[in-house]
C-alpha cells in the first residue's frame, strides 16, 4: 500500500486540488507510519478516507470531484457523496478525510488481505481532533459541526460506525471462512473494488447506525439491480424490486430450459453426424481468432479428428497458417497467439473480464465482426 | 464484447472436447444418456470458461455430487477439480454473528406483532424474500450467498447462460446444415461458427499430448 499511495499522490497533481493533495500527503505519511510495524488503536485514529479506500489520494479526490465515470460500486459511493445541498465541496472532502478509521489488531487486519489493513473504525468523536495532524482547516471542523445543519453534521461520525460494522462483518466472515478453509470469502473481501461505501445521509432521514447500514446495503443492491435490469430484456421499464426479480427469475429459468432443450436436440442430431461432419467446416474455418486457453488441463484429444480433415471435402482450402500453428502448439499453446499477431490479426484478450463487461453482450454484433475479420485475413 | 467472444471461444472449445471425451459421438446409448452427457459437458465447459466465480464452483460441486460424473470431471479439470470440490459444500451456511442473529430475531418478532396491520413495506419485503429464495435455488451455489453477492452472481450467471445458449444454437444450426447437404460449400457457414476455428487450431497439439495420456472411456 505504501508505494501505491505515494506514487498515487505524486501522480495525482491536478492543479486545482493542490491544497487537498497537500493535506492528503500528510495523511499518507501518517498512514504509512501506521501501517508499517504495529497498529495502535489509541493513536492510530488518523486514517484517511483515501487510504481506506485503498486508492491513491488523487483517485479518491477525483472520485469526489468527478463522480461520473466508474464502476457501479464506485458510482454508488460517489452518488451518495454528491451533495444535494449547496455545501462546498471542500467541506465534503475534508469531512470525508477526517472521518476516522483506526486500525485494529494486526492479525485480524492481515487476514483480511491487502485492502483491509487500516479498515477498522473507531468512534471518531473523541479521537479525531487530538490525534489528527492539524492543518489549517482542522480547527474549523468542530465549529463547523455546530454551525452546519444538524442533520448533515451529526451524520459524519456515523460513517465510523457504518464502516466498523461493515468491516467487522467482513473480518468475522474472513476469520470464520479461513478457519473453514474457504478462500472464496477472502477473495470476495479483497476483490471488492471499494471496501467502504461512504454514505451521506440525506436530509430528514434517520441517523441511526442501523438504518445507515441498511441504506448503504440497499443502495448497493439497487445498483446491482440496475445492472441486472439492463441485462434482462424488457426489464428496464419495470419498477420495484419484486417484479424485477420476477423477471430475472423467469429469464434465468427460460435460459436453463433452453440449454436443456438444445442439448436434447444436439443429442438427437448427433448419431448421424458423429462429429466428423464438423471437420470440413472446421478445416475451412481456421479462423483468425486466437486461442483462448481456457481449459487448464488441456484434457485429451478427441483422436477421432485425425487426418481426414485434410482429405475431407469442402472445396475450400485456406490453410496457409494453421500447419505452422500446429507445430507451435506442440511446443506451447501461447505461442500460437504470437503467430496470429504476426499475421497482423489482433487477437482477443485471453483473460475474461469481470461480469460487468458481459452486460453489454450483444450476440448479433459479434457475428458480423468475425466475418469481417475473416475477410481481411483471407 | 471481446470478453463474450473469448468466453464463447473457450466455451465451445471446452464443450467439444468434453463431448468427445464422453464418447457420445459414436451414437451409443439412449437419447437420455446422450442428452445428459452433452448437458454435462456444456455445463462444465461454461464453468471452466468463466474461470473462478462463486457460481462456477457451486456448479462444479453440484455436478460432482453424482458419482457418474466424477471421472469425467476429474479428467477434464485435472488437478483443479479436487480443490473446488473439497471447498464447496452444498450445506455451506453464511457465518453469522450472534448479535446479528439476535437483532434479526428481534425484528422478526416485531414484524410478527405487526401482522394484523401489514404495511406495504413488510409485504414488499416478504415478496422480495420469496423471490430471493427462488433465485438462490436457481443459481448454482446460491444457498451460501448473501443478497448482494447473489445479485452479482446472478448477473454473471445469466450472461454466461445466454452465451452458452447462443453457442449451442449456432452449433446446432451448423450441424443440421452440414447434415442436410454435405456437398454444400462450407463457406456460407463461416458466419455461424467463427470461434470453432480457434479450437481447431489447437487440435494437432492436443493430439500429440493425447498419446501420453490414457484415453478415458465412459
Amino acid at each position: 500500500m505504501e508505494p501505491r499511495g505515494s506514487s498515487g499522490v505524486g501522480s495525482g497533481n491536478s492543479g486545482t486540488y493542490t491544497p487537498e493533495i497537500a493535506e492528503s500527503l500528510r495523511f499518507e505519511e501518517e498512514i504509512q507510519s501506521l501501517i508499517d510495524p504495529s497498529f495502535d488503536a489509541s493513536s492510530a485514529a488518523g486514517g484517511s478516507f483515501t487510504a481506506l479506500l485503498g486508492l491513491p489520494a488523487n483517485q479518491a479526490v477525483e472520485l469526489l470531484h468527478h463522480p461520473g465515470p466508474g464502476e457501479p460500486p464506485a458510482s454508488a459511493a460517489t452518488d451518495t457523496l454528491r451533495l444535494p445541498f449547496g455545501c462546498s465541496s471542500t467541506f465534503v472532502e475534508r469531512a470525508a478525510r477526517f472521518s476516522v478509521f483506526a486500525t485494529d489488531d494486526s492479525p485480524a487486519s492481515s487476514s483480511g488481505g491487502g485492502l483491509s489493513p487500516g479498515l477498522k473504525a473507531e468512534p471518531p468523536d473523541s479521537d479525531s481532533p487530538p490525534t489528527l495532524p492539524a492543518p489549517a482547516g482542522k480547527p474549523r471542523r468542530p465549529s463547523k459541526r455546530k454551525e452546519c445543519e444538524k442533520s448533515k453534521v451529526s451524520r459524519r461520525p456515523r460513517w465510523g460506525f457504518l464502516s466498523r460494522k461493515a468491516v467487522a462483518k467482513k473480518s468475522k466472515s474472513a476469520e470464520e471462512n479461513t478457519s473453514a478453509a474457504k478462500p472464496a470469502a477472502e477473495e470476495n473481501t479483497s476483490g471488492d473494488k471499494l471496501p467502504y461505501v461512504h454514505v451521506r445521509a440525506r436530509r430528514g432521514q434517520a441517523t441511526d447506525s442501523h438504518s445507515l447500514a441498511e441504506r448503504a446495503r440497499r443502495e448497493k443492491i439497487n445498483a446491482r439491480m440496475k445492472l441486472l435490469q439492463e441485462l434482462v430484456p424488457g426489464c428496464s421499464k419495470i419498477t420495484g424490486t419484486a417484479l424485477v426479480l420476477d423477471e430475472i427469475i423467469n429469464h434465468v429459468q427460460s435460459l436453463q430450459r433452453q440449454v436443456e432443450f438444445l442439448s436434447m436436440k444436439l443429442a438427437a442430431v448427433n448419431p448421424r453426424i458423429d462429429f466428423s461432419g464438423l471437420d470440413h467446416i472446421l478445416s475451412a474455418e481456421c479462423g483468425p481468432l486466437a486461442v483462448a486457453s481456457g481449459c487448464g488441463g488441456g484434457a485429451s484429444d478427441p483422436a477421432m479428428w485425425a487426418s481426414d480433415t485434410a482429405a475431407s471435402t469442402g472445396g475450400i482450402r485456406r490453410m496457409p497458417a494453421p500447419p505452422q500453428i500446429w507445430h507451435l502448439d506442440v511446443v506451447h499453446p501461447q505461442q500460437s497467439s504470437t503467430v496470429w499477431e504476426n499475421n497482423g490479426v489482433a487477437h482477443p484478450h485471453f483473460l475474461l473480464s469481470p461480469a460487468t463487461s458481459l452486460v453489454g453482450y450483444d450476440p448479433a454484433s459479434s457475428v458480423p465482426l468475425n466475418s469481417n475479420r475473416l475477410k481481411t485475413e483471407l | 464484447m471481446q470478453a463474450t467472444k473469448s468466453f464463447e471461444q473457450a466455451f465451445l472449445k471446452q464443450m467439444l472436447l468434453g463431448i468427445q471425451l464422453s464418447a457420445v459421438s459414436h451414437g451409443s446409448g439412449s437419447l437420455q444418456e446422450r442428452k445428459s452427457a452433452i448437458k454435462l459437458s456444456a455445463d462444465v465447459a461454461m464453468a471452466v470458461a468463466r474461470g473462478s466465480k462463486k457460481w462456477t464452483r457451486g456448479l462444479i460441486a453440484s455436478l460432482s455430487k453424482e458419482e457418474q460424473n466424477r471421472s469425467f470431471l476429474q479428467f477434464v479439470l485435472g488437478k483443479e477439480f479436487e480443490r473446488p470440490a473439497k471447498i464447496c459444500h452444498s450445506s455451506w451456511k453464511i457465518p453469522r454473528s450472534k448479535n446479528i442473529v439476535r437483532r434479526s430475531l428481534r425484528f422478526l418478532s416485531k414484524r410478527k406483532s405487526n401482522i394484523r396491520a401489514p404495511n406495504s413495506s413488510v409485504l414488499a419485503g416478504t415478496l422480495v424474500e420469496k423471490r430471493t429464495q427462488v433465485l438462490k435455488r436457481l443459481v448454482p451455489g446460491g444457498q451460501s450467498m448473501d443478497a448482494f453477492s447473489l445479485l452479482d452472481e446472478t448477473l454473471d450467471y445469466a450472461a454466461c447462460l445466454r452465451a452458452q445458449v447462443d453457442v449451442m444454437q449456432k452449433l446446432m444450426t451448423t450441424l443440421e446444415a452440414s447434415k442436410h447437404s454435405d456437398a454444400q460449400r462450407p463457406k456460407e457457414k463461416f458466419h455461424l461458427l467463427p470461434m470453432v476455428g480457434s479450437w481447431y487450431s489447437t487440435r494437432k497439439g492436443l493430439r500429440k499430448r493425447l498419446s501420453k495420456r490414457p484415453k478415458l472411456t465412459l
